[in-house]
């Protein structure tokens, strides 16, 4: 059986690669990919890996952040600009897998396997993440609405390669948690809910509230969005915030949790966000 | 078609004929005979095949051997000096009973490396937090804790006692 690996060490190689081999795998972190090899017998000709490109290994920090396609989690929570300014995100790191995992997946990777579970994708929701793909034809910038399109597809198409995930700069006094509830730490989600919050005195100016686990794809809850923003910040507007939440997701039943059980943990999870986040001090952290 | 793969293992520099889709966990323990790596799950959740890649604690069972290719790797074989006389975690993991049936025992004492590298005063809470990736059926962990908790102690000069 014929099988290459390649290991390019820059971008316009490994684009060239992917342009030659369209029904390459691209490999970054390998933690999704490997297990999917390791359970069959069937092979693609090559793997393409992203993990000696060294334009893709770092986090580029200037208007926002942009994150290499080859960063491993670990370095993405442990960057100061990511720790200061996208706090749901570091929170998400922190309950991804294990040391091992976190010390080579991806964000790319995450948003490419396109679980409905991927815990980087709600934070990455909330602050409005652009996925960077590339081919031998030019670049696209995707939101992560457009790019993950369904379980486990995305808007990819064949010789293109995710090489970073973009960040915008957020208001400096948005606040913002990813809050993950699964069995045990190993274990998927059973919910995942991210929240960010704008406040003014003592009026909710604006909200981003996202989900994962809880629908085929992980989605913003626009509706329950809407319930928060304009509102009074306060007890109230976070039990509303709830009830609208836990209606607007569709969550199915699974070996992990039933969908009343989804539903119900999910709405809990909005509203002990939305407070948690009111009751901090602004600042991002 | 084989590729050729040289890499630091324990101090040495190893090269090996392998097929590319190899894993490293493969190459170690088929191909280098270091068989003190274990395969437990195959796929990331238990632990077993930990190994210190550049430092960085990894499941080798998920890591192409490719990707060693350069790098220095540190298996539990690399722990005890040449003349034989164990690290003061394996040593820890012996006087506490760590160790019941032995098959996760090498991941976990890997996992275990990687954080006192890191971290050589950490909580109970930072134990169990980075014992996350390794399972293990027999002891019920405590004696594992408590193995890591007298190696920190020890490595940072304190008695065991």
């Amino acid at each position: 059986m014929r099988f290459e690996y390649y290991q390019p060490s820059t971008t316009a190689e490994a684009l060239e690669l992917a342009a030659r081999f369209p029904d390459a795998e691209i490999i970054a972190g390998g933690t999704d990919l490997m297990v999917r090899l390791n359970k069959t017998r069937r092979r693609p000709p090559a793997l393409i890996s992203l993990r000696r490109v060294r334009e893709l290994a770092h986090i580029e920090n200037g208007a926002g952040l942009r994150i290499g396609a080859a960063v491993p989690l670990r370095d993405v929570a442990a960057h100061p600009a990511v720790t200061a300014g996208y706090p749901a995100l570091v929170d998400a790191i922190r309950v991804f897998g294990s040391p091992q995992i976190r010390n080579m997946a991806t964000l790319a990777g995450n948003l490419c396997n396109a679980s409905p579970g991927a815990d980087c994708a709600p934070p990455l929701l909330i602050y409005d993440a652009v996925v960077e793909l590339r081919s031998a034809a030019g670049v696209r910038e995707l939101t992560i609405e457009d790019f993950i399109l369904g379980p486990g597809a995305t808007a990819l198409e064949a010789g293109e390669i995710v090489t970073a995930i973009r960040l915008p700069p957020l208001p400096p006094d948005a606040r913002s948690m990813y809050l993950r509830k699964g069995r045990v730490q190993m274990d998927l989600a059973i919910t995942g809910v991210a929240a960010r919050l704008e406040l003014d005195g003592a009026i909710c100016v604006a909200a981003r509230i996202a989900a994962g686990a809880v629908a085929p794809v992980p989605r913003r809850l626009s509706r329950t969005e809407s319930v928060v923003a304009g509102a009074a910040a306060g007890a109230e507007t976070w039990a509303r915030a709830r009830a609208e939440a836990q209606d607007e997701i569709s969550p199915i039943s699974d070996v992990r949790a039933s969908e009343q059980y989804r539903r119900h943990l999910t709405g809990v999870l909005v509203e002990r966000s939305l407070a948690q986040l009111a009751s901090t001090s602004g600042g991002g952290t | 078609m084989k590729v050729e793969v040289g890499f630091r293992l324990n101090g040495y520099e190893v090269r090996a004929e392998v097929e590319p889709h190899r894993r490293l966990l493969d190459v170690l323990r088929d191909t280098l005979g270091e068989t003190g790596t274990k395969e437990g799950c195959g796929e990331g959740e238990c632990g077993a095949c930990t190994v210190l890649v550049d430092g960085a604690a990894v499941n080798s069972c998920l890591f192409p051997v490719c990707e060693a290719a350069g790098t220095a790797v540190t298996t539990v074989e690399g722990l005890a000096t040449a003349s034989g006389s164990l690290s003061p975690l394996q040593r820890a993991f012996l006087d506490h009973g760590g160790a019941q049936c032995g098959f996760c025992t090498p991941g976990i004492v890997m996992a275990g490396v990687a954080l006192l590298a890191e971290n050589p005063n950490p909580s109970d809470a930072e134990i169990r937090y980075a014992l996350t990736g390794n399972l293990c059926r027999c002891t019920g962990y405590i004696q594992i804790l408590d193995a890591i908790r007298t190696a920190a102690l020890v490595t940072r000069g304190g008695s065991s006692d």
